[in-house]
């Protein structure tokens, strides 16, 4: 974490440890598991990154993580409509798995508490670096979640919607998702809930030969919450993953994105609206590596910042140095409507073999006043004219998926947000 | 521009190690003894004859450096630096302080016509007509021997002499050495001396204040349009001595100057030290257009020695509509930590960075620029190419932002890498940050080798390959080429085409 | 001038065979057409005659004055007098096209023992041949190829052909994306330049180019062979038939 020991412990600091050491004999694992989470409360101690430390450059999380709730085992949370009717509900409600969840052909579903128990989930539960701070605080204290495999060849018809709903205190939370070779399926990652809780949320994807998967994050945190999220996926020889972010609640917001190829002919997308109020810090990181050749990518994020909210979208491009073919491709437009907000782009190319076509662009704008005119002269209301453009500017991409249903679901969930912070 | 033949050409005559400059003079030296302590400071600021107030302020930056720790953020790597292991002063014996051309050491003056840079103050020439044939016809030679240059040449850590004094005096343009304006013009040093960058602004630039030993000061006043360009060529000889070049451009109200920048070292096996400060100072409707040929020596073909250039470079559009512009080739030094940057304070003021950073061998490049938009309505320009070949890394870093009163402002950002051969690396890591909603960004980033399309069809109209390669790499960089003034662009071109030979294959 | 023996050649990249046994002999002087449908190997031909590396002969030969030109790679191949007229030219960003042509033609003058131009002779030919395809000097002055349009793009191929003097033109889909106008334009330059001492190998898929280009042979390729050919009266009956019929019969 950060290398330099810290003078004093943060009140956070203090809370988080202090928080281990009474749940310690609360959370499940066998030997294996306990030593990782050992070796993630150490670098806790050694303190929460700070702006020094280049990966959390805009985020501090050491200076923005004010407080840290206890945790809160009375708390009650409920299930939620899924965004798509239909759909398979893995609810994890106030930190706690379903033991009896629906039946779906061609899955099988486990609660991430027994996987902790037999140990099996512990390689896991490494951290990927010495700054990944979610990883460490999920480590430390993850007690339940769901693990979830997709056998091969199997297709499915109806989205899973994994849901962690949070109702104050604390909430540690691991899925894990083992998709096998050619099988098809959407997955929904819901995070939601009431309370001003402090989240940690570890999403593991393992994506075999030939597998397609679209993967939706909808994150509609109340703005009391602190959510802080990692997705991490593997993608295998001429598997597709497209992966959708909706970012649009907390107070304190960090999604990280952690994706690698690693077969030939893997595709990756990703696609995000980050939807930013009120007097809130939001922070979408991704990391991407090709690791092997002939392979693509595209990703593009929308960000649309009004009141005091403080944006930040960091995106680096691994080329790893056998990854020849590579083709990959970033865009990051931002829309900054208030002059109380901020947001901050760090695109990065990083890049270790000759044969390849990588680029990123990156904007911040203003809404555009050619349109906004045009549509003014068309007799529409500035405000509404504004409203418009603004929609218009996110909804593009997630006009992008291809299932009608999902655009639709997804659509709702922005008009939702535009009614309550229009 | 019509190098590519003439590259070739060029290469092929030059031996296995590609670096023409890296010849040592044996030349008398006067040094302070190796080591850094307030002694040798109090030793480097006796030597210069210096007023107490400039002691003080050097002692200052030493005690505030002694607090501070090497930056590791950059994507270079090297073994720690042993501060004690350099010398801080080193001085041609002939030369006591700067004085006129008549005066200098012959030795000294044939190192320079060796470097190709003739120190001798020759009639500006009236500028020619260009006509169609001018633009394909190559200038005969180098900027420097076309005369129309002021030169400050400076050897080890002193200046050894400045040319067309008389002339820029005539104008109200100072040009001397910084030494000799801390002696003859300190009520202008006392004021914009570390104005720009403070003492205290980072581990390099505060050491630099503790210990610089020369450069060039350049002061245009109200109202002057500087009658020629002007120019410091630095020179590294003596081993294990390190350069610590001090450089204060001030341009007052509607003022304009163009400067250059050159440099080279003799080829040893050790690395050297070379950590530099730049102020540029623009008021009111100035302008200031800096361009910089950087061709330290780069280290050999395994990658042992080589300068470490740690410069900090900085401009301060401090006036309305004033206008600064940074245009850098950087094909030398084993590493280079380089961040020439503008703080666009007054209103309606723009700022420019036109880069190439061309490595191969071993070499290591983090450069970049900082844009930062203080003021109403500023615009900023950012254009970066950088050709990575060999073994070595090539990194672009810049930062633009745009702070809460900046209405309007504007930046455009292009960076594009070229890789030549599979060892290298390109990385672009660029830093946008905006809290004011009027601002405009735009950035766009590119990262690719030569197309084969485009070499087969320049090979299918006769040019053989290595030929056809050089002519894509010039027009690669051409945008930034065409920035700098026309015999300077001839150089770099073919300075580029010999960093990159023995690349491919 | 020109003698293809039983030609094989394939892409580098997957081991596709797209010539598979071509045999076309192309005199001093001759204007030949080859025709074709789509994908039937028209412009692999050309890529193969000007040694593009991504297709490999596996069999067969291509002499070239009586010369094999197999080995030669493609700027070798270009100073011999082998010119391609491209599909489509390649954009090269920062290369002034002045610049270019300078550099092209002095190449040329070097393979023949010649000295290079001298700027006023070489300003003089390039504002000559850029007059007679009505083309205006200041985009000459404009990085090769960036901006042209389609048309643009083609002239400037003819004035490269016109002032690099070939003596084997290859000239593919050269009416691609032309109005009538450029056509004529493009059609007049080529045609001012037949001589006795060079011969035009001229690729489309459509009759109206050779309208203005009068062929004195038309050979239709299908599958990477010469499955028929003929007079000028051959490009007419395929323009009224199609390519159904010719190929029905070959096969």
């Amino acid at each position: 974490m950060n290398m330099h020991t810290q003078p004093q412990r943060t009140p956070a600091e203090t809370a988080l440890i202090d928080a281990f050491g009474d749940r310690l004999s609360l959370l499940p694992g066998d030997g294996a598991v306990m030593l990782k989470r050992d070796d993630a409360i150490e670098a806790i101690k050694h303190g929460l990154p700070t702006r020094r430390v280049e990966s959390w450059h805009y985020t501090d999380l050491r200076r923005l993580l004010s407080v840290v709730p206890d945790f809160d085992p009375a708390a009650m949370a409920k299930a939620i409509a899924p965004i798509v009717e239909g759909s398979a509900v893995l609810p994890v409600l106030n930190g706690k798995s379903d033991a009896k969840v629906p039946a779906i052909e061609g899955v099988a579903v486990q609660c991430l508490s027994e996987k902790l128990i037999d140990g099996s989930i512990a390689p896991g539960l490494d951290p990927y670096g010495s700054d990944d701070a979610i990883g460490a605080l999920n480590t430390a204290f993850v007690a339940d979640g769901y693990f979830v495999d997709i056998a091969d060849g199997a297709e499915l018809e109806k989205p899973i919607e994994l849901q962690n709903v949070q109702a104050g205190g604390q909430t540690h939370v691991r899925l894990a998702v083992r998709v096998g070779a050619g099988a098809k399926a959407v997955i929904v990652e819901r995070q939601a809930g009431d309370g001003a809780a402090l989240v940690s949320s570890v999403s593991q994807l393992v994506l075999g030969e030939g597998a397609e998967v679209t993967w939706l994050i909808v994150q509609e945190q109340p703005d009391t919450a602190t959510h802080l999220a990692q997705f991490k996926a593997h993608i295998g020889k001429n598997a597709k993953l497209t992966l959708f972010v909706m970012n649009a609640g907390g107070k304190l917001v960090r999604q990280e994105v952690m994706v690698k190829t690693t077969g030939e002919g893997a595709d990756f997308k990703l696609r995000g609206i980050n939807l930013l109020a009120g007097d809130t810090h939001s922070d979408v990181t991704m990391v991407l590596d090709h690791a092997v050749p002939h392979t693509t990518s595209t990703e593009v994020i929308r960000n649309v910042v009004t009141g005091k909210a403080r944006g930040v979208f960091q995106g680096r491009i691994n080329v790893h140095q056998y990854a020849q073919k590579t083709n990959a491709k970033m865009a990051c437009n931002t829309l900054l409507l208030s002059d109380d907000g901020e947001f901050s782009t760090k695109p990065e190319l990083e890049i270790f073999a000759d044969d390849v076509v990588c680029g990123h662009g990156a904007t911040v704008t203003e809404i555009d006043h050619d349109h906004l005119f045009y549509l003014m002269a068309r007799g529409v209301d500035e405000k509404s004219a504004r409203g418009l453009l603004v929609k218009a500017f996110v909804a593009e991409v997630i006009e992008e998926l291809d299932d009608e249903t999902i655009v639709e679901a997804l659509e709702a969930r922005l008009d939702e947000w535009f009614v309550t912070h229009g | 521009m019509p190098a590519v033949q003439d590259t070739i050409d060029r290469v092929r005559k030059i031996d296995v190690d590609q670096y023409k400059y890296g010849f040592q003079t044996e030349i008398a030296v006067d040094k302070a003894p190796k080591g850094l302590s307030e002694d040798i400071i109090r030793f480097i600021s006796a030597k210069k004859d210096e007023p107490s107030w400039m002691l003080e302020w050097r002692l200052e930056a030493y005690r505030r450096w002694l607090t501070l720790e090497e930056p590791t953020w950059a994507r270079v790597h090297y073994p720690k630096i042993d501060f004690q292991d350099i010398y801080y002063y080193a001085a041609p014996k002939s030369t006591p302080g700067p004085s006129s051309l008549s005066d200098v050491d012959p030795e000294l003056l044939k190192v320079y016509e060796k470097l190709g840079i003739p120190l001798r103050e020759q009639e500006i020439l009236a500028g020619v007509q260009k006509t169609d044939a001018s633009e394909l016809e190559e200038p005969s030679d180098n900027v420097y021997k076309s005369g129309r240059v002021a030169v400050d040449a400076v050897f080890d850590s002193v200046s050894v002499v400045t040319t067309f004094k008389k002339e820029l005096a005539q104008a109200g343009v100072i040009f001397c050495s910084i030494s000799e304006a801390i002696r003859e013009h300190p009520e202008l040093v006392q004021k914009y001396l570390g104005s720009v960058v403070p003492t205290s602004d980072n581990f390099y630039a505060t050491l630099n204040s503790a210990v610089f030993t020369d450069g060039s000061f350049v002061f245009v006043p109200k109202g002057v349009r500087c009658p020629m360009e002007l120019s410091t060529y630095f020179r590294m000889n003596e081993k294990n001595t390190g350069q610590f070049e001090r450089t204060l451009i001030i341009a007052e109200e509607g003022a304009y100057v163009s400067y250059l920048e050159g440099c080279t070292a003799p080829q040893r096996d050790e690395n050297q030290l070379h950590a530099a400060v730049v102020e540029l100072v623009a008021l009111d409707d100035a302008e200031i257009k800096y361009s910089t040929v950087q061709n330290w020596y780069p280290g050999d073909a395994e990658g042992k020695g080589g300068i470490y250039n740690f410069v900090t470079k900085r401009g301060d559009c401090r006036g309305d509509r004033s206008k600064i512009s940074w245009t850098q080739v950087e094909t030398g030094s084993a590493i280079t930590w380089k961040y020439p940057s503008c703080i666009l304070r007054g209103d309606d003021s723009s700022g420019e960075f036109y880069s190439i950073a061309v490595s191969n061998g071993y070499q290591q490049v983090d450069s970049g620029t900082k844009m930062i938009h203080l003021g109403k309505n500023t615009s900023s320009r950012i254009i970066s190419k950088g050709i990575a070949a060999g073994f070595s890394q090539n990194t672009y870093r810049g930062q633009v932002s745009a702070h809460r009163k900046a209405t309007n402002a504007r930046n455009f950002t292009n960076c594009d890498s070229l890789l030549i051969g599979d060892q290298c690396g390109a990385h672009t890591v660029p830093y946008m940050e905006a809290k004011n909603s009027t601002a405009q960004f735009e950035h766009e980033a590119t990262t690719s080798k030569i197309s084969e399309d485009q070499k087969f069809y320049v090979m299918q109209r006769g040019i053989p390959e290595e030929e056809a390669i050089a002519l894509i790499v010039n027009g690669f960089v051409k945008d930034v080429i065409q920035q700098l003034p026309m015999e300077f662009a001839v150089e770099a071109q073919k300075l580029i085409g010999i960093s990159l030979e023995g690349s491919v294959g | 001038m020109l003698e293809i023996k039983n030609l094989h050649a394939r892409i580098v990249d997957d081991g596709t065979e797209i010539i598979r046994g071509l045999n076309l002999t192309v005199k001093a002087g001759e204007v030949a057409a080859i025709m074709g449908p789509n994908g039937s190997g028209k412009s692999t031909l050309s890529y193969i005659l000007a040694g593009r590396e991504d297709y490999e002969v596996t069999e067969g030969d291509i002499l070239y004055n009586g010369r094999s030109i197999l080995e030669m790679d493609p700027a070798e191949r270009a100073t011999s007098g082998i010119f391609l007229a491209f599909q489509y030219p390649m954009e090269i960003p920062g290369v002034a096209t002045m610049e270019f042509l300078k550099v092209a033609m002095n190449e040329q003058r070097k393979a023949r023992g010649e000295e290079p131009l001298k700027i006023p002779e070489f300003l003089k030919r390039v504002k000559e041949a850029a007059a007679s395809l009505s083309m205006d000097m200041a985009m000459l002055k404009r990085p090769l190829n960036v901006g042209f349009s389609g048309g643009e793009k083609k002239r400037a191929e003819i004035l490269q052909m016109k002032l690099l003097e070939p003596k084997l033109c290859v000239l593919d889909e050269t009416d691609s994306g032309l109005d009538i106008d450029a056509l004529k334009i493009v059609s007049d330059g080529v045609n001012a330049l037949r001589a006795p001492d060079r011969a035009f190998l001229v690729i489309t898929h459509y009759q109206r180019l050779l309208e203005h280009i009068v062929p004195d042979s038309v050979h239709v390729l299908y599958r990477g062979q010469v499955i028929k050919s003929g007079d000028k009266s051959l490009a007419l009956d395929l323009e009224a038939n199609g390519y159904a019929g010719v190929i029905g019969e070959a096969a």
